[in-house]
């Protein structure tokens, strides 16, 4: 497949004669050799799921964070170069206290995954009047988990700066398996408690380690209580349930 | 030219009709007038006169001062003419932006807060305008909101701002807060015939001592079937 | 109008400044005085506070005075000439009554308060008093002046002091012809009170006077204390 493959994939911002951006698209490659990130949305909140790459025993699996807060209304799952996620969060972040100072509302979901969109785009030479961030494209994908007045929505967003809508969505080194897993095992009626029950067992079939509470990481987003990540004894209990 | 005409004082070209004492250009007018809003349990009232003077001198009889934004939105302004204009732009600018943006109109308390910031983005050469917001919040209730020039924002149940705001303000305290009546429920909110009467009243009586307040009222009524407006006339001497 | 935030940048005239300073002795002391006609009667009503300024010093003033058994004068403006032109009124008063050998009716009054301020044409007295009565034929009598004595004769309402403008916005839509006395007291009280509610140099409580054929009903009001 790379043989062929030529010397259009060394810019950024070149087109090749096929009308390809090899680029972001190596860039979408890289989610692939991600961890596994699994989203599921129900009719009352959202689940996110992430599976951790304890390597070492010597390694603090606490450290490694990959569902992070947005808003107190949206969270977000990640997969990919996980470091690269820092800028984009960090740009939601911003996006949705700027939204609530201007407006005194929590922002949109689909607003908060569009901004975070325009942002993975901004990688080259910077555009007229503002400046460039990044030299290459983000190699991170995320799923965006949020309630608001159109109620619960899960987002996935990827390096080319596209969004689509997801019921559930599976990203990383695992995605394929688990999103067919997703897809069979999904229904729109489904509960959060069946809901994070799916969610781990499809990242347990994916995963190469044995799940424990310490190499994943739960997290939930309802219309009641908004952002909430399950602490180890919330965990366990859900993994007994299995 | 000859050297004499080259040679004049520049006051030579200023015009005949000098207003300002020592010449310096003044940015700010008050163009005088009347804004009142009522809010009610699932309606709006908001009433402007529709008079703009300039100190004597009446610059139209019919200038509207209160403005319909978005969808279910009002501004009613006083002050300076010019500064509620630009300013009823800029909100409908950002209103139209918020739209395309987010796929939803935005919400009167949206509107509110994002007005506020406006004001105060210019808290150091001020929009001369006293805004007053009127709308439904998202519960369908009536809301008013309440500015000074640079943004202190207060939402309120009533509220008369402009020329005859001293004269308009004590009549609302009266008819609508119901203050200084022993046995009246103060948190009752009048329902819409009164609050236009209320409304008209307030304005009829202005028009009567306020020589910036008349001619003609404008009249927005906002509820769930939407913007109605009406106008009317006031005194016009 | 003049609650509302100055923003304009003003250029300081000598004649804004002397404008100014007169401006600033007639809010000194702080007032609020209304009379209106009712059907048979007039009332006068007049707030208690005597503040230096924003400070209150006494919250129980008078400043409508009973002249005589049916004629009232409201004096608002500088609490020192308040008081100075009530004695010198007094006086006239009394001498009127000794030489005519009648009591003074609230239109001859009015005219003897017109020409004792016009007296003091450029250094006047800094007051803007108003008079309320019933004459001889039991007809209602009101009238308003400035610090001149510029005589005003409405056959409504007159109000004068700080919280004029407030009194102008809630008689003009309270006030209604033909009151009989106890409607013509709640009138003139809701008047009153809401008035000086939004104006911080008046206030403190209120006094209301009914004057009738049949005498005269003196009555304290509790208002908002602050």
């Amino acid at each position: 497949m790379f043989l062929t493959r030529s010397e259009y994939d060394r810019g950024v911002n070149t087109f090749s004669p096929e009308g390809r951006l090899f680029q972001v698209e190596y860039a979408i490659e890289a989610i692939k050799l991600g961890t596994t990130a699994i989203g599921i949305r129900t009719n009352e909140g959202v689940i996110l799921a992430v599976e951790k790459r304890v390597s070492s025993s010597l390694l603090v699996a606490d450290s490694i964070e990959k569902i992070l807060e947005i808003d107190s209304h949206v969270a977000c799952a990640m997969s990919g170069h996980t470091a690269d996620s820092r800028t984009m969060i960090e740009h939601a972040r911003v996006e949705a206290q700027s939204h609530t100072f201007t407006y005194d509302e929590p922002i949109p979901v689909e607003s908060v995954t569009q901004a975070v969109c325009d942002l993975a785009l901004r990688f080259g030479e910077a555009a007229d009047g503002q400046e460039s961030t990044m030299s290459r494209p983000f190699g991170v994908a995320l799923l965006i988990a949020g309630v608001d007045e159109k109620g619960p929505q899960l987002y996935h967003t990827d390096p080319s700066g596209t969004f689509w809508r997801y019921e559930a969505k599976a990203i990383g080194a695992g995605s394929e398996g688990a999103q067919t897993e997703l897809q069979e095992k999904y229904h729109k009626d489904i509960s959060m408690l069946d809901a994070e029950l799916l969610a781990l067992k499809v990242l347990k079939q994916v995963m190469e380690e044995k799940l424990s509470n310490t190499n994943v990481q739960l997290a939930k987003v309802t219309q009641e209580n908004g952002y909430q990540i399950y602490t180890k004894e919330e965990l366990q209990e859900v993994i007994s349930r299995m | 030219m000859n050297f004499a005409e080259m040679h004049q004082p520049e006051f030579a070209q200023a015009p005949a009709t000098e207003r300002h004492s020592h010449g310096r250009w003044e940015p700010y007018v008050d163009n005088g007038g009347t804004s009142l809003a009522i809010a009610g349990s699932d309606y709006v009232v908001v009433a402007s006169d529709a008079r703009q003077s300039n100190g004597y001198i009446i610059n139209s009889r019919y200038s509207p001062k209160a403005f319909q934004l978005t969808n279910n939105v009002i501004l009613a302004t006083s002050g300076y003419a010019a500064d509620a204009k630009r300013l009823v732009e800029v909100l409908e600018q950002n209103s139209q932006m918020y739209f395309h943006k987010h796929e939803k109109p935005m919400s009167t308390t949206a509107t509110a807060q994002m007005l506020s910031n406006t004001l105060y983005g210019r808290r150091f050469f001020p929009y001369y305008v006293f805004p007053i917001l009127a709308g439904l919040d998202t519960e369908g209730r009536g809301a008013v909101f309440a500015y000074d020039p640079v943004g202190n924002m207060e939402r309120v149940v009533y509220r008369a701002f402009g020329s005859a705001a001293a004269l308009v303000q004590p009549f609302l305290d009266s008819a609508v807060g119901f203050k200084n009546q022993r046995n009246a429920d103060a948190t009752r909110l009048l329902d819409r015939e009164q609050a236009l009467k209320i409304a008209i009243d307030a304005f009829t009586g202005a028009a009567e001592r306020d020589i910036h307040t008349g001619d003609w009222l404008d009249i927005y009524i906002v509820d769930g079937n939407g913007v109605q407006h009406q106008k009317r006339e006031l005194k016009h001497d | 109008m003049k609650l509302r935030a100055e923003l304009a940048i003003k250029c300081a005239t000598h004649e804004s400044q002397t404008e100014s300073r007169n401006h600033s002795i007639m809010q000194y002391n702080g007032s609020a005085i209304v009379a209106m006609v009712g059907k048979n009667c007039v009332a006068i009503a007049a707030d208690k506070r005597l503040g230096q300024q924003a400070l209150t010093v006494d919250m129980d003033f008078e400043k409508v005075f009973r002249m005589t058994d049916r004629t009232f004068i409201g004096l608002s403006g500088l609490a020192a000439d308040v008081k100075t032109v009530h004695d010198t009124l007094r006086m006239r008063v009394n001498l009127y009554k000794h030489r005519e050998e009648r009591v003074i009716e609230p239109k001859t009054m009015a005219h003897l308060v017109s020409h004792m301020l016009y007296e003091r044409r450029f250094g006047p007295y800094y007051i803007e008093p108003i008079i309320a009565g019933l004459d001889k034929d039991n007809k209602p009598y009101i009238c308003a002046t400035d610090l001149i004595g510029c005589l005003s004769l409405p056959e409504d309402f007159v109000v004068t002091g700080t919280a004029s403008d407030n009194l102008f916005g809630m008689c003009e839509s309270l006030w209604e012809p033909e009151l009989e006395p106890e409607d013509l007291f709640e009138t003139i009280s809701q008047a009153l009170l809401n008035a000086v509610d939004r104006d911080a140099m008046s206030g403190w409580g209120a006094v209301v006077h009914i004057i009738t054929p049949d005498g005269v009903i003196t009555r304290d009001i509790k208002g908002r204390m602050d």
